[in-house]
């Protein structure tokens, strides 16, 4: 394929409208900054997702692109981590699938070389990046309550008043006292009352598809508003196969193509890459140059290096007493008890969700029981409804085997090689598992549950790492404020800067970092345009575009 | 050697009777049923499901899963002919035009009912047809029902995954 055609030319392209993404397109159009934003998948309206429901409970993944191949990778490692249901194409990315489960990170996430000799430190701090997680949560719309005695200091009230803890929490909060663990509230970006323009949430119980557009996703909470402000273009169906670059190792555009496999080519001052911690790494992998023979932006060999998620367990027991699962789709209380533990040398920090929705669904009850007729529906209903359900979110360390490369064998729909994503988990790792599946067992059997067992490992749809951000080119991929060590105008936003990643999901602290850079974008691009630089040290606009 | 492998490992032995015997889908292509062998199905799942005649709405919840596995998933309506075909063929007449005592009859006495069905019948030689039937159209069925509103119904569930409802209700047991 070759580039035939020169289409545009903008100011700041955005590669990709998910979380990251969404948000510096709004952050910077509302400051009149020109925006284009190419998205690989489609839209996928709100109107749509009442037919998305439907199929997402027959067990389809409506999330799905229609191309076929675009999706292909390989994987290898001791844990097969699989692109399948963890991620989704179209304005709105992961936040159309995600659980919309918002947690901050704690103070001690961000300085673990310092705290407990592992890893690294981020290269920003709690209190830096705390004003940004207030915002995130007005802008996402996040219900909760303070109740979380381990959680860092915060500025700001919830946006939302909380959900009200589930009936099934009532049983998990008698267990939790009497073994001195703390259960409180689950802060949720969905809402708990009609906010910015969405309804309240109506318990469809499919949150991987909300219908009602209750569940915060950036199609509906910031990219429309940036194409309301007229300086905001998304270009959907547009995947981003490489950047290319000037003599002064600048980005000068990016080559992108659509079903029709036809090349073009977008022209921009800034580039920011918001594809997700697999298609960022890939995209600067795929952009190898004379200059950058390694990949773009990656003299420091980092790129697509520590690929971290988070491994993830459920624990289950069956109890006497009927607990109504399954009548909401998302979880309401948690423990963040362990979040920070002490021995954090030894062994990963977990965090507890007590699941609403646990055990076999009367469709997998009936066709197993062997009654029939009447009798089938009376086993089906006396059968449902007995399983509590623990799951848990471990810590992974960094670990420089773990990868996102480029497949040697196997291209996606363009002809480009797929992802191919190592992944495994080690000692640290299996050590938090183990202990969170101790302290699960014990609630489970502090409720009198029977045939407790655990299920099988799994992970999380977090893909983080993979552009780390540091203070050191030599190790870290992108600055502080996300800018890349090696390209002036290219920026990596998104779940791969993240140095260490906590027990807890990421997308909170992904939007907090995006406002943030959007911030320092928006100061700098205004600087240069003024012709003035800002130099204050540690301020978000540090360090002009050179 | 078989009674050694029996004696010694009965759980291998049944797994490679399973593997070797157990009937499958074949890999044939999706495709529509006719409206008597629908018709047929349907007068089958409502003795499995709810021992009873269906109403409009529970019998479309049948129609729609096997419409949907017949059109979507390769096997599927091969299966469902051939369950249609044996149905009508051992009533004599169109399955659907029996009464339902006389579908109850006709199901226990070829033991259609009896859907756990053991390993060691895999290794019989006859009744593969009903065979079949058993291990994988009336399961396929059961499931398809009860993954249907009509599985949160025996529940007690009006509002379940799918359908939006009263949000609070999660709060409390249900009336």
């Amino acid at each position: 394929m070759a580039a035939r055609e020169e289409v545009r030319e903008t100011e700041v392209c955005i590669i990709g409208a998910g979380a990251a993404g969404g948000i510096m397109a709004l952050e910077l159009a509302r400051r009149g900054i020109r925006v284009v934003v190419l998205e690989s998948g489609p839209r996928h309206d709100l109107a749509r997702r009442g037919d998305y429901s439907r199929r997402f409970v027959k067990g389809e993944n409506p999330w799905e692109s229609p191309l076929a191949g675009i999706d292909r990778h390989t994987t290898g490692g001791s844990v097969g981590y699989r692109l399948e249901w963890h991620r989704a194409r179209g304005v709105g990315g992961s936040t159309l699938h995600w659980e919309g489960t918002a947690l901050r990170l704690h103070t001690d996430d961000f300085r673990m070389r310092t705290l407990h000799g592992m890893a690294e430190d981020w290269p920003i701090s709690y209190e830096e990046i705390e004003p940004y997680y207030g915002k995130a949560e007005r802008a996402l719309g996040v219900a909760g309550t303070p109740d979380d005695p381990w959680a860092s200091p915060r500025s700001t009230a919830f946006p939302l008043p909380p959900f009200p803890m589930s009936f099934s929490d009532g049983f998990f909060a008698g267990a939790c006292r009497k073994l001195g663990i703390a259960l409180h509230h689950l802060p949720q970006a969905r809402n708990s009352l009609a906010y910015g323009g969405r309804s309240q949430c109506r318990a469809c119980g499919t949150c991987h598809v909300c219908p009602t557009g209750a569940k915060a996703s950036t199609d509906l909470t910031h990219i429309p508003q940036a194409e309301a402000t007229g300086h905001a273009d998304v270009v959907t169906d547009a995947t981003a196969l490489r950047l290319e670059v000037d003599r002064s190792s600048r980005v000068r555009s990016v080559v992108y193509a659509g079903a029709d496999r036809r090349e073009r080519r977008l022209s921009a001052r800034i580039f920011v890459v918001a594809a997700g911690g697999v298609e960022t790494a890939r995209l600067l992998l795929l952009s190898a140059s004379p200059d950058f023979p390694r990949g773009l932006a990656n003299r420091s060999g980092l790129v697509g290096r520590y690929f971290t998620s988070h491994p993830s367990i459920d624990v289950t027991g069956r109890v006497a007493a009927r607990v109504y699962p399954y009548r909401i789709g998302f979880s309401t209380a948690m423990s963040g008890q362990f979040a920070v533990p002490r021995d954090r040398q030894r062994r990963g920090a977990f965090f507890l969700e007590f699941l609403n929705s646990a055990g076999p669904l009367p469709g997998q009850i009936a066709p197993v029981s062997g009654a029939w007729g009447t009798a089938l529906g009376q086993r089906v209903k006396a059968e449902f409804g007995r399983t509590l359900g623990i799951r848990i979110y471990a810590e992974q360390l960094p670990d420089n085997s773990n990868t996102v490369t480029l497949s040697a064998g196997v291209t996606d729909y363009f002809g480009n090689p797929a992802p191919h994503i190592t992944y495994g988990i080690g000692p640290y790792e299996r050590a938090a598992l183990e202990g969170a599946r101790e302290v699960a067992v014990k609630i489970l059997a502090a409720l009198g549950a029977e045939g407790i067992r655990s299920g099988a490992l799994g992970y999380a749809a977090h893909q983080l790492g993979t552009h780390r951000m540091g203070s050191d080119p030599a190790q870290s991929v992108v600055d502080a404020n996300l800018r890349a060590h090696d390209v002036p105008n290219l920026y990596l936003v998104g779940g791969g800067c993240f140095v260490t990643v906590s027990a807890s999901p990421p997308t909170l602290t992904i939007a907090a970092l995006a406002i943030r850079t959007a911030e320092h974008l928006a100061e700098v691009y205004r600087g240069q345009g003024a012709g003035r630089r800002s130099h204050r040290s540690g301020s978000p606009a540090a360090g002009a575009i050179r | 050697m078989l009674t050694l492998l029996l004696l010694w490992r009965p759980q291998r032995l049944a797994r490679l009777v399973s593997r070797r015997f157990k009937p499958r889908l074949d890999a044939t292509a999706p495709g529509v049923l006719s409206t008597r062998e629908m018709e047929t199905i349907v007068a089958f799942a409502a003795v499995l499901v709810e021992g009873r005649e269906l109403d409009a709405q529970e019998a479309s919840y049948v129609v729609e899963h096997v419409t949907d596995k017949a059109g979507k998933t390769p096997g599927y309506l091969a299966l469902y002919r051939k369950t249609a075909g044996l149905l009508d063929r051992l009533a004599g007449a169109p399955f659907s035009s029996l009464s339902l005592e006389r579908r109850i009859g006709l199901m226990v006495q070829h033991r259609f009912t009896e859907y756990d069905v053991r390993i060691r019948e895999y290794l019989l030689p006859w009744g593969r047809e009903t065979l079949t039937v058993r291990a994988l159209a009336v399961p396929d069925l059961i499931r398809g029902y009860y993954f249907s509103p009509a599985g949160w119904a025996a529940v007690g569930y009006r509002a379940f995954p799918g359908r939006c409802g009263d949000l609070m209700r999660y709060t409390s047991a249900e009336a």
